[in-house]
């Protein structure tokens, strides 16, 4: 699975037969790869990409683990497959801390013991991004409603309400 | 044994954020299936799809010449090679083994069973290849649940056994039928907890790498035992083990699936040998549900003999352990602590209680957070209020008549164990007080006017932690010790690095532990570093992390290494500033004069001299370097508690019960981080109320499990689980390093209990009885029809 980043040089050749070119941007960097048409969008992320802070957890579309920014909304990267994700503008949890600074969100997370093994949190934190951006000062039960697409087996969800409130709150201040 | 004198007092009981969120919340954890070796191939494997059936024959010609494909392994070719998976639990006298190899060879017992693996260049080549494999099955009558096993005319799962059980025991104190005949009110009922599995979201995997010219084994295992794994891999493998070395990346959650030994860690091994190369062998979801250990799964006839006043006489029991269609790692072990610990938080003088094993077509089971104590708990918590309800008593007084008294302590139940410390009536009273806070009886009141079903239930539990003292546990039949060491080591620049065979996989065990060596060593906790998950570096740990053991026993162990590692720092110090060691005192992370803060050293002067510059500096006498251990294996269990109380909804049109408030008081001794007890206890709780509403693996008759998805497997979500109240009392544990208790499991026991006596109470107008988990809406909606028309 040859990915090269586009700024890195030239596209790398397909290789072998039913390979699909596919080139996105993840995380404002432009990946150019060639897979199989099977290939999901979690796969291509996590190994031809490297950004393994995607993660799978069901890969049937119910626990959330694999969620990602698509062009401004959360999609499930483990229902979609790379090749629909053709020029695509793709966050993942990488993008959202910059030069080893949490964003304030991730701080939230930290501060109210909103993780425990951290397997869900990724998806757990687009899914907030996306709530935060809709609704900017949710109360718990818009938290709950807007968040109960995505598992955890951890925490039993208090501190997570707990930090997306919190988060809200360091928005608006 | 005394606590050790806190030099930097605060860290131990503070709410510190944890030091493995940064990196986790960037994205930057590394998990199994992140982690990829050079020259790596990657596996699958082939399960069966019936759940008793004769294998005739395996063709895997078309498999093996698929391009990319490089090896296929099936039973047979492992025997004569390996031994049979191990059972670490020999509970039951003469129990029978089942000898199941990490795949099936002639016949397979259960859906999801292993059949064959294929190793590929990468999983979608070898899912690939499993499509090519051709099985030829006979199929055989299956043993379907637990009444069909115990037929007279059940099909045998194993030929030559004369039933389809594994075997049976039981305990007893006191003269129990004297007790049931004078007692004035005796209830019995018939209960059944149904089978659920813990389901981590980060699912199982390894990578192996068996080196066919050096021998050596190393397996990278997303593992809470790595210690137990590697002495297992040992014997499985008929390999010695100072070759072997097992490494764990961050896990993704463990609750005790983890723990246990499973196949996969065999055939990955056994792959890796065969092509020479690294080998990947992850579960994906749907495998997770048949190929990881479940559990909880029991049936119980349960009497419980009582005075008028409610003072409890005698108690009887009868549990049968659904097991799958072989024995797991740990056996029948969760049935047995569940039969041991029926007496609960109380007196009761006379006991008779018995367990039997039975196999059936269903998938083996394994340890689950909790481990056969939250099916206890709701056992002894519902008779406990049934007993209260029948004598028209208040259910808070009959739990009150019937606690031992602080003073009573230790405490033997009559039945093994004997429980530590406790001050049971004050922890149910802090549960008391935080329901009135909360107003749940005018809501209750005010619901009833509206026509709403709203109900108060208690479940009261007892938690055995700080698992344990080794050659007890050896005679109870575990294979395997209970101890943990312990190796702190300070550096040239006076930090701290502490290593343990405790395993982090999300409990927050690292940052407990750090904080306990760096308030024992008198350091800022900055100059703490935690290592774990390596046997090859790692000291020895008797049981893995389980049984709420973690931070007791890991962090009880670290405590006393630290300990001796602070006297000799302070000896070197002492020498350094020809002083005696028994005048110097630690403050912020400085050693100096007591009273005399200027003639002081840092520690970074005590690694200078104890590693760099010796001469005149290191007391004659005294090695070079600063590394102590300590080997903790303790004289007894550290006995935890709680009151769990849930407020619940039941709608009486459709059965549907919603749980919308709830508050744990909770005792674990000395709190080390209560934002990481809080947060354990959350999460335990939301597992337990999966366990008493939602989750269910429901088989078939045909064996078939019809649940093995995240859409009809129902893990509670947000919408679900309720708010939490947490209110914390400390009695530290006499026995333990620091008083501290363990807590991981706490959450899981009180909760189906509480929610089943909610339940009861909502329709306590109808007499309702839940003895079934887990209510579902149907089960409840058939148990209020009946009421209704009676």
């Amino acid at each position: 699975m040859a990915v090269q980043q586009a700024n890195d040089g030239a596209a790398a050749p397909a290789t072998g037969t039913g390979r699909i070119e596919v080139t996105l941007s993840v995380n404002g960097r432009t990946y150019h790869g060639t897979c199989e048409p099977r290939r999901t969008l979690a796969d291509f992320l996590r190994h031809d990409c490297g950004l393994t802070g995607t993660h799978l957890g069901c890969e049937h579309g119910v626990c959330g683990a694999c969620t990602v920014m698509l062009d401004g909304r959360t999609v499930r990267s483990c229902l979609m497959l790379a090749v629909q994700a053709q020029d695509a503008q793709i966050t993942t949890v990488e993008g959202l801390a910059g030069d080893g600074e949490l964003s304030p969100l991730q701080e939230s997370f930290h501060d109210h013991h909103g993780l425990q093994c951290g397997f869900c949190t990724p998806g757990m934190l687009l899914t907030a991004d996306e709530l935060l951006r809709e609704i900017p000062d949710p109360t718990d039960e818009q938290i709950r409603d807007r968040m109960s697409g995505n598992l955890c087996r951890c925490t039993g969800y208090q501190f997570i309400v707990d930090s997306v409130r919190d988060a809200a709150r360091r928005r608006g201040s | 044994m005394t606590a050790i004198e806190h030099e930097t007092p605060g860290l131990v009981g503070a709410r510190l954020r944890r030091i493995e969120d940064p990196r986790l919340l960037a994205g930057r954890g590394t998990y199994m299936d992140d982690l990829a070796l050079p020259r790596m191939l990657e596996a699958a494997v082939l399960r069966s799809p019936y759940a008793h059936a004769r294998i005739r024959s395996i063709d895997a010609t078309a498999a093996r010449d698929l391009p990319g494909v490089f090896d296929v392994l099936t039973g047979t070719d492992l025997e004569g090679l390996v031994d049979p998976q191990p059972v670490i639990y020999q509970l039951l006298p003469d129990q029978r083994a089942t000898n199941a190899l990490a795949m099936a060879t002639d016949r397979v017992r259960w859906v999801g069973q292993a059949v064959a693996a294929v190793v590929a260049t990468d999983r979608y080549v070898a899912e690939d290849a499993l499509a090519l494999i051709e099985v030829d099955y006979e199929p055989l009558p299956v043993v379907a649940d637990l009444q069909s096993a115990l037929a007279d005319d059940a099909p045998r799962l194993y030929d030559g056994w004369s039933d389809n059980t594994i075997g049976g025991m039981g305990y007893g104190c006191g003269d129990v039928d004297a007790a049931f005949a004078e007692a004035d009110v005796v209830v019995s009922k018939h209960m059944r907890t149904g089978r659920m599995a813990g389901m981590p979201l980060e699912p199982r995997g390894c990578i192996a790498t068996w080196d066919a010219y050096t021998d050596e084994l190393e397996i990278w295992l997303s593992t809470q035992s790595p210690n137990l794994a590697r002495d297992l891999l040992g014997d499985t493998l008929r390999i010695p083990i100072h070759k072997v070395r097992v490494r764990v990346p961050d896990v993704g959650g463990g609750f005790g699936v983890k723990f246990d030994f499973y196949g996969e860690e065999i055939i990955a091994a056994v792959l890796s040998k065969r092509t020479g190369r690294p080998v990947k062998l992850l579960e994906d979801r749907l495998e997770s549900f048949t190929a990881t250990g479940q559990s909880r799964e029991l049936e119980m006839d349960i009497e419980l003999a009582a005075k008028a006043d409610g003072t409890i006489l005698g108690l009887r029991a009868d549990i049968a352990t659904v097991l799958g269609g072989a024995l797991g790692t740990v056996g029948i072990g969760p049935g047995w602590l569940a039969m041991t610990m029926l007496t609960g938080p109380y007196r009761i003088p006379n006991v008779d209680v018995k367990l039997t094993g039975v196999l059936t077509n269903r998938a083996p089971m394994g340890s689950f957070r909790g481990w056969g104590q939250p099916e206890g708990c709701f056992g002894y918590e519902r008779m406990i209020e049934l007993v209260a309800r029948e004598l028209g008593l208040d259910r808070s007084e009959v739990r009150r008549r019937n606690f031992p008294a602080p003073e009573d302590f230790p405490y033997t139940t009559g039945v093994v164990f004997t429980y530590d410390s406790g001050r049971y009536a004050d922890c149910l009273d802090l549960c008391l007080d935080a329901v009135r806070e909360r107003g749940w009886a005018d809501q209750q009141a005010a619901a009833r006017q509206e026509g709403r079903s709203l109900g108060i239930g208690y479940g009261f539990h007892v938690e055995a932690t700080a698992f344990g003292p080794s050659r007890i546990l050896n005679l109870v039949g575990l294979q395997h010790s209970g101890f943990d060491e312990a190796v702190v080591r300070m550096d040239t620049t006076g930090r701290v690095t502490a290593f343990t065979g405790q395993i982090e996989m999300g409990q927050g065990v690292e940052t407990a532990m750090a904080q306990i060596v760096a308030q024992t060593m008198g350091v800022p906790i900055e100059d703490v570093t935690v290592v774990s998950g390596d046997t090859m570096t790692c000291p020895y740990t008797g049981y893995g992390t389980g049984a709420s053991r973690g931070a007791a026993m890991g962090g009880g162990s670290l405590m006393l290494a630290a300990g001796k590692l602070r006297a000799k720092a302070l000896r070197i110090a002492a020498h350094l500033l020809e002083a005696a060691p028994d005048d110097l005192e630690v403050t912020d992370g400085r050693i100096h004069v007591k009273g005399v803060p200027s003639q002081t050293v840092s520690f970074a002067d005590v690694g200078d001299a104890a590693y760099r510059r010796l001469n005149e500096r290191l007391p004659d006498g005294e090695d070079p370097t600063l590394e102590e251990r300590h080997v903790l294996d303790p004289e007894n269990l550290a006995w935890s508690y709680g009151c769990t109380a849930a407020l619940v909804e039941v709608d009486r049109e459709t059965g549907f019960s919603h749980v919308h408030d709830y508050i744990v008081a909770h005792d674990c001794g000395t709190l080390v981080n209560p934002a990481i007890v809080d947060g354990q206890i959350h999460g335990g709780a939301a597992q337990g109320i999966a366990e008493a509403l939602y989750e269910e693996l429901v088989y078939d008759d045909e064996g078939q499990l019809t649940t093995g998805t995240f859409m009809d497997y129902c893990i509670p979500t947000f919408s679900e689980v309720p708010p939490f109240t947490m209110r914390h009392q400390e009695t530290p544990s006499p026995h333990m390093p620091g008083g501290m208790k363990g807590m991981g499991e706490a959450g899981t026991i009180g909760a189906p209990a509480a929610i089943a006596n909610a339940i009861d109470d909502a329709l306590a107008d109808l007499g309702v009885t839940v003895t079934t988990l887990p209510v579902t809406p149907s089960r409840l909606h058939a148990l209020i029809q009946t009421a209704q028309e009676a």
